[in-house]
């Protein structure tokens, strides 16, 4: 007899980045083309840290020992604009702009993000929970740019000068 | 591998509806038309490769202390709109 968990029921995996942890099954997220690099990873979850708000773990559920750092594009890079290529449109089944995300994988995590694949943006479907890597028909980004200072040491950098200009300068 | 010979504005078929011709030949570059549904992808195989490496470079190496607490899956919200086309 298979013992097959229930629908809902909670699959819990030992990760070795993240430890222990539990997700049911409206939880997954499929990529039936895997990923390059990772072709026959299909079944992902995401996972966040507490401690880091920015950063969205795609955790593989077929080789726990694969996660990647996604994060939001436009986050870093206001101006982005990732065109969808029709293959993309066509096999994600891409119409309402509401119904689907993009993120970017991130390099450099471990002392702090410091580049984004803004070529190949990670494309998920929330409706069908379908997900593929889309190489954009473009050469205006790579694979590897470079992460401006973040927003939030922007914001703090306009809070300093602020307080320099507001203090009485003798000129 | 299939090795085949094509003269300028001869092509070849692969499948039903896949065709690729010689468009031009210049020197050490040669110039090919494809014509594929758009559902198929086509990409120049460095940029594959780049992206191959761009993920296989982004997953960690090291394991980050356990006071990291895991977190339960989390799900995912749709874009900031990229600007409309």
């Amino acid at each position: 007899m298979v013992n097959a968990p229930a629908e809902s029921a909670l699959t819990t995996v030992d990760l070795p980045r993240f430890g222990k942890c539990s997700y049911k099954e409206e939880d997954v997220f499929a990529f039936p083309w895997g990923l390059p690099g990772f072709e026959d990873l299909r079944m992902f979850i995401v996972i966040q840290l507490e401690t880091q708000d920015s950063i969205l773990w795609l955790q593989s559920l077929d080789d726990v020992n694969v996660s990647l750092p996604l994060g939001d594009p436009w986050l870093f890079f206001p101006d982005y604009d990732p065109k969808m290529p029709s293959f993309a449109r066509l096999s994600l089944d891409l119409r309402e702009a509401e119904d689907y995300t993009i993120l970017a994988v991130m390099v450099g995590t471990d002392g702090g993000p410091t580049f984004m694949n803004l070529l190949a943006p990670i494309v998920v479907n929330l409706k069908t929970r379908i997900g593929r890597q889309v190489p954009l028909e473009t050469s205006r980004y790579t694979c590897a740019m470079q992460i401006p200072v973040p927003a939030a040491v922007a914001e703090a950098q306009a809070k300093a000068r602020a307080a320099a200009q507001a203090e009485p300068v003798s000129e | 591998m299939l090795v085949l010979s094509r003269k300028l504005n001869q092509s070849i078929v692969i499948g039903d509806d896949i065709h690729i011709v010689v468009v031009s030949v210049d020197r050490d570059t040669v110039k090919l038309g494809i014509q594929a549904p758009r559902e198929v992808p086509v990409h120049r195989a460095e940029v594959y490769e780049e992206i191959q490496r761009a993920n296989r470079a982004a997953v960690p190496g090291t394991v980050p202390p356990p006071s990291q607490r895991p977190a339960a899956p989390a799900n995912l919200k749709s874009s900031r709109q990229p600007p409309k086309t």
